[in-house]
């Protein structure tokens, strides 16, 4: 298959810009298939920008963005709408739409892009929710009704309705507790293979890294340093010598 | 590549052989070959997913149906021929257990009708006592402030008066024209027809000034300024700047609820005076250009149909119309609870109820006015 060799995303000279302020100045970057890509940075690096370009949420100064060979600035509306149902996007806090149910937020896309019958639409619904280890009971809930490890959970199966190809997902474990912060990790990782998912991540969590990503992209100093993590900790860069070896990437790896 | 499925018979076994993508753009069409499956009593059956090219968890949720499909007719059949890349996904929807219904809402319209119309009476009695309770609240802390007058943060109150009063007045001045204008042509239309049409004068001059100039600008302000504070003191709430306030020792109503309400009940009667004037302009500019009445006629009928009572009756009510919007924003403000979402519920009641309290009071002076022989 020549479209395994063909990286997923394909990032050439991105520029961000807003006002005067250069977020990013010539980022290339690719993301092949199957891999989890993880994007950390400090604050204030653009690595939710970052995320939000590759999405086509932000239009970007300079460079192209291509997704599944699909370079999205240039892409028709049409297009653009096939290239939407490929992925799916794991907003930070869930982003469920408070006025439906878990269920009717999984379902949404399902009955608007396919043509299921609603029996086979409900069947899907369950077994979504169900992959993302959430409880049956939570179908019926709303939004507000759930904690916020779960209303993660359940964005997670709203993004995986469609089973798209690539999952993008914004600090899926701020917020949560070192408990749910790992189990969230590993049902990602989880997910990943079973679903022969391309992950990429924006994460501060350094034991998502250990536990999840196989490669990193460091967004310091408006330009991207990517490897593994074994490249990365012998990395000399000061931010990236800090963040991996400090006190709490030390607590991470356990030494 | 489309999907299907093949069947078979051998000797004592039936080879049910899928074929091409189960996908979720094809579950459908799989999902009703699958109702048509009728096993043929033999024991045994083999499902064979060798020839499959695609599979996604549609697919393995139709996989899944069929072997319960085959199950519920007495046919137990084995899953051979599953590709590695499948494998995991094909465990992991199988072993997602029995699918369950999904929980569907029970509607009972007229119960819940009735149960919504009692919940609204309940609630509307508890958001009375509520606002008694912050009538008092505001009270005690109006009254501690004017006893101790250095309390009172003059300098929030001023940048209120100007965001209540200063910036309103192009729109309330606008309006106020505007409705002069319309007082006076249809005014003028009816008594046209008894020939007394230089009583527009008397007409515009009696229901700007004791009605319209104030309710006007009232309700202008309920829409623009009620709505800002109980934005600006939701947001607060959900920020939890008024936790931080109270634990530093710090009165919310003191700092936030006092110079709000100082500041719409010294900006209203002044955009009433404001409302009033540019109404009488906007219907003295249609009178005089409309009707053969000289601006002279028209100065002296409207000193002949209006006395100083009437200006005042309108504007006595112009305070009390102050305290009740800028009170309703306050409280609602404060009522916010945790969300944003919770921000834009309490503004658009403070609003509604702001303006509906303003008409109330409005009728309630009409009432009081006609007592007294006003």
């Amino acid at each position: 298959m020549t479209a395994a060799a063909e990286p997923v995303v394909r990032i050439r000279g991105l520029r961000t810009q807003f006002g005067g302020t250069v977020i990013h100045d010539g980022i290339d970057l690719d993301v092949r298939r199957g891999e989890v890509m993880a994007i950390v940075g400090g604050s204030g690096t653009g690595k939710s920008v970052l995320l939000r370009s590759i999405i086509g949420l932000n239009r970007p100064t300079a460079g192209t963005i291509e997704v599944l060979g699909q370079d999205i600035s240039r892409a028709s509306e049409a297009r653009m709408q096939r290239l939407k149902k490929r992925w799916g996007v794991l907003f930070q806090s869930g982003a469920l739409f408070s006025s439906l149910t878990v269920a009717q937020n999984v379902q949404l896309p399902l009955k608007e892009f396919t043509d299921l019958s609603p029996p086979v639409i409900d069947d899907l619904t369950a077994v979504k929710i169900a992959m993302v280890g959430l409880p049956h009971d939570s179908c019926g809930k709303y939004p507000s009704q759930l904690s916020g490890g779960m209303q993660k959970r359940a964005g997670l199966a709203r993004a995986l309705a469609l089973d798209p190809e690539i999952l993008l997902l914004d600090e899926p474990t701020s917020g949560l507790d070192p408990l749910g912060a790992a189990a969230f990790d590993a049902l990602i990782g989880d997910l990943q293979r079973s679903l022969n998912l391309t992950v990429i991540m924006v994460t501060h969590d350094v034991d998502s890294l250990y536990a999840i990503a196989d490669r990193i992209a460091v967004l310091v100093d408006r330009h991207v340093i990517v490897g593994t993590l074994e490249e990365l900790l012998a990395n000399p860069h000061p931010w990236i010598h800090e963040y991996f070896h400090g006190p709490r990437a030390r607590a991470a790896t356990g030494n | 590549m489309p999907a299907g499925l093949e069947i078979t018979a051998g000797d004592n076994i039936q080879n049910y052989i899928a074929t091409g993508d189960w996908t979720i753009g094809t579950a459908e069409s799989i999902r009703t070959r699958i109702g048509h499956v009728r096993s043929d009593g033999r024991r045994g059956g083999v499902i064979d997913l060798s020839r499959l090219t695609g599979i996604d968890t549609a697919g393995a949720l139709m996989l899944k149906q069929l072997r319960d499909h085959l199950a519920r007719q007495g046919q137990h059949v084995d899953v051979t021929g599953l590709q590695d890349r499948h494998a995991t996904l094909v465990e992991r929807v199988i072993q997602s257990g029995e699918v369950e219904p999904l929980p569907r809402e029970q509607r009972r319209p007229v119960m819940d009708w009735l149960a919504r119309l009692g919940m609204a009476s309940h609630e509307a009695g508890i958001e009375a006592l509520d606002l008694l309770y912050f009538l008092g609240l505001a009270t005690v802390s109006i009254v501690r402030c004017l006893l101790n007058p250095a309390r009172i943060r003059f300098i929030s109150v001023l940048s209120h008066i100007e965001k209540v009063g200063l910036n309103a007045m192009p729109i309330i001045g606008l309006l106020s024209f505007l409705i002069g204008i319309v007082l006076a042509y249809q005014g003028a239309d009816q008594l046209r027809r008894f020939g007394a049409e230089i009583f527009t004068v008397n007409l515009l001059g009696v229901s700007i000034l004791r009605e319209m100039g104030v309710l006007l600008a009232a309700i202008v302000v309920a829409g623009r300024s009620g709505s800002a504070f109980a934005a600006q003191i939701g947001t607060m709430q959900v920020n939890q700047e008024i936790d931080a306030m109270r634990t530093l020792g710090l009165d919310p109503v003191e700092m936030l609820v006092l110079p709000r309400l100082l500041a719409m009940v010294i900006a209203l009667p002044l955009l009433g005076i404001y409302a009033d004037v540019m109404g009488l302009l906007g219907g003295a500019l249609m009178i005089v250009a409309t009707l053969d009445v000289s601006t002279a006629q028209f100065l002296e009928r409207l000193q002949g149909g209006v006395t100083v009572s009437t200006f005042w009756v309108g504007l006595i009510k112009a305070p009390v119309f102050g305290f009740v919007i800028a009170l309703i924003g306050c409280r609602e403000g404060l009522k916010v609870r945790g969300s944003a979402e919770s921000v834009g519920r309490q503004t658009t009641r403070a609003v509604v109820i702001s303006i509906f309290l303003v008409i109330v009071v409005d009728a309630f002076f009409s009432i009081l006015f006609s007592t007294l022989g006003l």
